[in-house]
């Protein structure tokens, strides 16, 4: 003890209290003369186990562009803990990237809960937290007050708000039931559903809340169904969504039906669909800024081309079909983007002012027109996306993008 | 051995068992005495999970809820809850809220205790189940009192000791995480002296005795329904300790701390670590805390091949090999590591008595 108490006062500086070795001198931690170190966690087990392919995604474009020399001579190496989404185990996993790994950054962890658990230890500890795969608000709301905290997908406010304005335009005294996650995240979107809603004939009637360890939902969809309903909002994670398809099925209700684009890969709705036999679901309405793996459109696109191509080779097995896989490589395009402008010394510091001044070149998982950016008084990397139905078997858009006016 | 030898066997141990525990952070990382704090945490918890389960035979499967009412004890009386429009102020110094902590969620489980009197076996297992179940609900529910999903922050309030700064405390200075560590190993050693205390005389016979037949049990004179409640609110009373602990150490609770996952993990530890036995805890603790990190590889990225901790990282891989090393491990040792240490011990004397004679 005694002896370890030398070496941190040996150590300690004015700006670095936290007894963290560093890597090399002069460099920060987790940057190595051939490597850089990021980690994050990923929920590998549990009860949101299916956006695990988000990481694997990522990982798989990392490992791409390592093939090709990595970033100014450094290759990426990113370290995923499973935390089984569980913020205690976030807690834990995140504390040992950054006090034992020395990761050079906190990557996309996934989760509202488990990233507000961790914002104020990073923050504390000046260790970026990038990225974060999470749309609720406070990411660019708060950034004054966590300035290494940036967020990335659209804000699940500026989603509900499209919902609610697209149910406003288009249905006639809608009587909406809702389905939401009973935690931030489905607080957030069912709110600014409300919002888009006002002063239009159309209201929400009922909202069910429910747990994410609970098994099943069917008690609230049935619950929903009694309110009388004709629209039903779904704002819950993929397994969850899956089950609110298959139970309203069940019970032969046939509501207009808004699945959250967390929920909405292709792959989830056809899981949905139950093979074809699940009558609910056609006519779905979702919203997405990315470009839909199952869509002929993109058949010879390039950057649809090159995730097929990145995702044969370097995650074998993985479906191409589950869109979370392109969420996960825009996003670690992104990353690859800032390292890539942080030149041959990155520094955290440096890497949290880049994350700021994002300029938008285009990114190829994103749909046409879609484009990253950040700069003064803007915090939020993403605002745009395209309202899209689900017509016999896959997505079709219609409409323009929408940009957010709410976050 | 006699009982007197045993006795004596036992004292050492424990003694060398207390020292190795006072050393083990100046050999391993800054870091790691983080990741072995939370050892001791999971052993308080066990440690009253096997004085009901192991030695007076009632199941709990809901022993993770009786930990997040001690966590949330803990952290509201820390943060408080006018935050959300609760009456409770903050305040309180980590350190003191834990006896609260231990207090109330024994009075809940002394309170549970009653009605599961008229349950037994796999009904209580499913009574106590369903508490596990409710746990993160009821904490949704009540938001002005929980702080609802998003929880309570701990990180960076003046009511925790040492967030990042390090701790002086009787002329040492601690970094915070072999602060974090010797505070749960202190409590966690307490913790087991008093249970060996306990379960040594009258009270622990009583609770064996409720075990091993509750009609002789009666017949001997034993008030089943007064060890029974009382197996309870011990048992609960420890899983607060652990509770509060656990908050303090994660810096933040929230009900998907406590999942219903937790109740199940605590059982395994009590099967793994022996039923019946307290020193095989230790090993059902480190079972807990570490190989849910080493099922995905974590820290054996030497010992094992490339390949098989790539396949590890997978989505599901995580809980596969935790299965089976569950399942491998009832094969090899079917009465837990507590198992394995009586019948060492028996082999010993049973050659010694061969030979004596």
């Amino acid at each position: 003890m005694r002896r370890r108490s030398a070496l941190i006062a040996a150590l300690a500086t004015a700006l670095c209290a936290m007894p963290v070795a560093l890597a090399g001198s002069g460099a920060d931690p987790g940057v190595s003369p051939t490597t850089i170190l990021i980690g994050g966690t990923s929920p590998l087990t549990g009860p949101a186990a299916s956006y695990a392919t988000v990481a694997r995604g990522a990982q798989a474009y990392f490992d791409s562009i390592n093939a090709k020399g990595g970033v100014a001579k450094r290759t990426i190496e990113y370290r995923i803990v499973d935390d089984a989404y569980n913020p205690a185990q976030t807690v834990q996993a995140i504390r040992r990237l950054v006090e034992q790994d020395n990761v050079f950054a906190v990557f996309n962890t996934l989760g509202t809960e488990a990233n507000l658990a961790i914002r104020d230890y990073l923050n504390q500890v000046k260790v970026p937290q990038l990225f974060v795969a999470s749309g609720a608000t406070t990411w660019g709301r708060d950034a004054a007050q966590y300035p290494w905290t940036i967020g990335f997908q659209p804000s699940y406010a500026a989603e509900g708000f499209v919902y609610g304005q697209y149910i406003a335009k288009t249905q006639k005294k809608a009587k909406v039931g809702v389905l939401f996650q009973n935690d931030d995240y489905g607080k957030d979107l069912l709110a600014s559903l409300k919002s888009g809603l006002a002063r239009s004939g159309s209201k929400v009637v009922a909202a069910e809340p429910y747990q994410v360890t609970s098994p099943d939902v069917g008690s609230q969809i049935g619950k929903l169904k009694a309110s009388g309903a004709n629209v039903l909002a779904i704002f819950a994670t993929p397994t969850f969504a899956i089950q609110a398809f298959v139970f309203a099925n069940r019970l032969g209700w046939r509501p207009l039906v808004i699945n959250n684009a967390v929920s909405a890969t292709s792959n989830t709705m056809s899981l949905a669909s139950e093979g074809g036999k699940n009558k609910s679901i056609e006519g779905t309405i979702s919203t997405t800024p990315l470009k839909d793996p199952l869509d002929p459109r993109w058949k010879n696109d390039p950057g649809m081309k090159q995730y097929r191509a990145i995702l044969a080779k370097y995650a074998k097995g993985a479906n191409p079909n589950d869109a979370n896989h392109l969420y996960g490589m825009a996003v670690a395009h992104e990353t690859v983007a800032l390292l890539k402008r942080l030149g041959a010394s990155p520094t955290r510091v440096g890497l949290m002012a880049k994350a700021r001044s994002i300029t938008g070149a285009g990114n190829p998982f994103l749909l046409p027109g879609i484009s990253v950016k950040t700069g003064k008084g803007d915090n939020f990397p993403l605002q745009q996306g395209q309202l899209q139905r689900w017509t016999k078997g896959r997505w079709v858009p219609f409409g323009g993008l929408w940009v957010s006016k709410r976050n | 051995m006699t009982p007197r030898t045993t006795r004596i066997v036992g004292f050492v141990a424990f003694a060398a068992f207390v020292v190795f525990v006072a050393v083990l952070p100046t050999f391993i990382g800054d870091f790691k005495a983080r990741e072995y704090s939370y050892v001791g945490i999971y052993l308080i918890a066990l440690l009253g999970l096997n004085i009901l389960t192991g030695y007076t035979g009632q199941i709990s499967l809901g022993h993770g809820a009786f930990m997040a009412i001690g966590g949330y004890t803990t952290a509201i009386l820390m943060a408080g809850n006018e935050q959300f429009g609760g009456p409770i102020p903050s305040g309180m110094k980590d350190v003191w809220t834990l006896p609260i902590a231990g207090l109330v969620a024994g009075l809940v489980g002394l309170a549970f205790g009653i009605p599961a009197l008229r349950l037994s076996g796999l009904y209580l297992a499913l009574a106590t189940f369903a508490i596990a179940v409710a746990m993160p609900s009821t904490a949704k529910r009540f938001e002005e009192f929980t702080g609802g999903g998003s929880g309570i922050q701990l990180f960076g309030t003046p009511e925790l000791t040492g967030s990042i700064s390090n701790v002086e405390i009787f002329g040492l200075s601690f970094s915070p995480n072999d602060w974090m560590y010797y505070l749960a190993w202190s409590i966690a050693l307490v913790a087991f002296a008093v249970a060996w205390l306990i379960l040594r005389g009258r009270t622990g016979r009583a609770f064996r005795a409720v075990r091993d037949s509750e009609t002789a049990a009666v017949s001997s004179g034993v008030s089943l329904a007064r060890y029974k409640t009382l197996a309870f609110g011990i048992s609960a009373a420890y899983a607060g300790v652990a509770g509060g602990l656990f908050a303090i150490a994660s810096a933040f609770v929230n009900p998907d701390a406590f999942p219903v996952a937790l109740s199940i993990y605590l059982l395994v530890g009590i099967v793994v670590g022996g039923l019946g036995g307290l020193s095989g805890l230790v090993f059902g603790a480190i079972f807990i805390a570490f190989l849910p990190l080493w099922a995905q590889g974590q820290d054996l990225g030497s010992l094992l091949p490339d390949r098989i901790i790539q396949e590890t990282q997978k989505p599901g891989g995580p809980a596969m090999v935790y299965g089976i090393v569950l399942i491998l491990l009832m094969f090899v040792i079917p009465n837990g590591v507590g198992g394995l240490f009586r019948r060492i011990g028996q082999l010993i004397s049973s050659r010694r008595y061969s030979r004596a004679k």
